[in-house]
């Protein structure tokens, strides 16, 4: 058993304050991204909306219960760990990764669709945000991955607070997905 | 596993399949997208206040995210 975080105090946010200041700092850039976007969408709502139209909403959604599902495996790690089961802990943290590693393949598959129809940054103005956006949010998402790579070697050597900090990462790449999946796939 | 994760995992996947629908059966209707941005706010909060816990943290936390949601969703939509 670890020793218990008083979470009520300001100053220990679950996963600690740098790390929120972080979430807090990628939220804001990806939100004011996506309100530009919108912002640009409203001089051309017909080229938005026909090249939104050329997007795969069920690869979108598939990618997006990917990454919910590594998410609630990623929290079950947690508590696992804070409970001192380790073995478990260490199992359910491969789900979480294994959730990532599909999250990617199924973006290499829908990348890889958009290329080989010529829809590439400089397509249109749609898709340079669409390139930018869901391409930094892979750039997340395969950092996060290492994070966990590494906390999967070295599990039962860790503090509670390092944990929850680096599972703290792993959420923020569902949180950016939850804002750029309904903005870039559902709305426009 | 909590059986509350495990609840909030489901209305979660529920959520993302009833935004795509929509989507996909309702173009271009004002009504919609807000539908869709406020289900999607909804996953953000269960994800923020669930798995990560901070349901359990200083309120300050808590109502800076739901002013930021708040901020985000009406930003969007008065834009569109």
């Amino acid at each position: 058993m670890q020793k218990e975080i008083d979470y009520k105090n300001i100053y220990y946010p679950p996963g600690g304050l740098l790390i929120w200041i972080l979430i807090s700092l990628e939220l804001l850039t990806f939100g004011i991204a996506l309100i530009a976007l919108v912002f640009m969408s409203k001089e051309n709502p017909d080229l938005y909306h026909q090249s939104r139209l050329m997007l795969n909403t069920t690869y979108g959604a598939i990618n997006t219960v990917f990454l919910l599902t590594s998410g609630f495996f990623m929290a079950t790690t947690v508590h696992l760990f804070k409970k001192g089961n380790f073995t478990k802990a260490s199992f359910l943290l491969k789900l979480t990764m294994l959730g990532g590693f599909l999250f990617l393949a199924l973006k290499t598959l829908e990348y890889y669709h958009k290329i080989e129809a010529g829809l590439v940054l400089d397509y249109n103005t749609f898709f340079s945000f669409y390139w930018l956006l869901t391409g930094f949010h892979v750039i997340h998402v395969i950092v996060g991955l290492v994070i966990l790579l590494y906390f999967n070697f070295t599990l039962e050597k860790q503090k509670t607070e390092d944990l929850e900090a680096g599972a703290a990462f792993w959420h923020m790449c569902d949180l950016i997905w939850l804002l750029l999946f309904p903005v870039i796939y559902l709305i426009l | 596993m909590q059986k509350k994760d495990i609840y909030t995992l489901v209305l979660l996947i529920i959520l993302t399949i009833t935004t795509a629908y929509f989507s996909n059966t309702f173009h271009n209707l004002e009504i919609i997208s807000l539908v869709i941005l406020t289900l999607s706010g909804l996953k953000f909060i269960a994800v923020v206040f669930q798995f990560m816990e901070m349901k359990k943290a200083h309120r300050v936390w808590k109502s800076t995210i739901i002013l930021f949601l708040t901020l985000f969703i009406g930003i969007i939509f008065a834009v569109l």
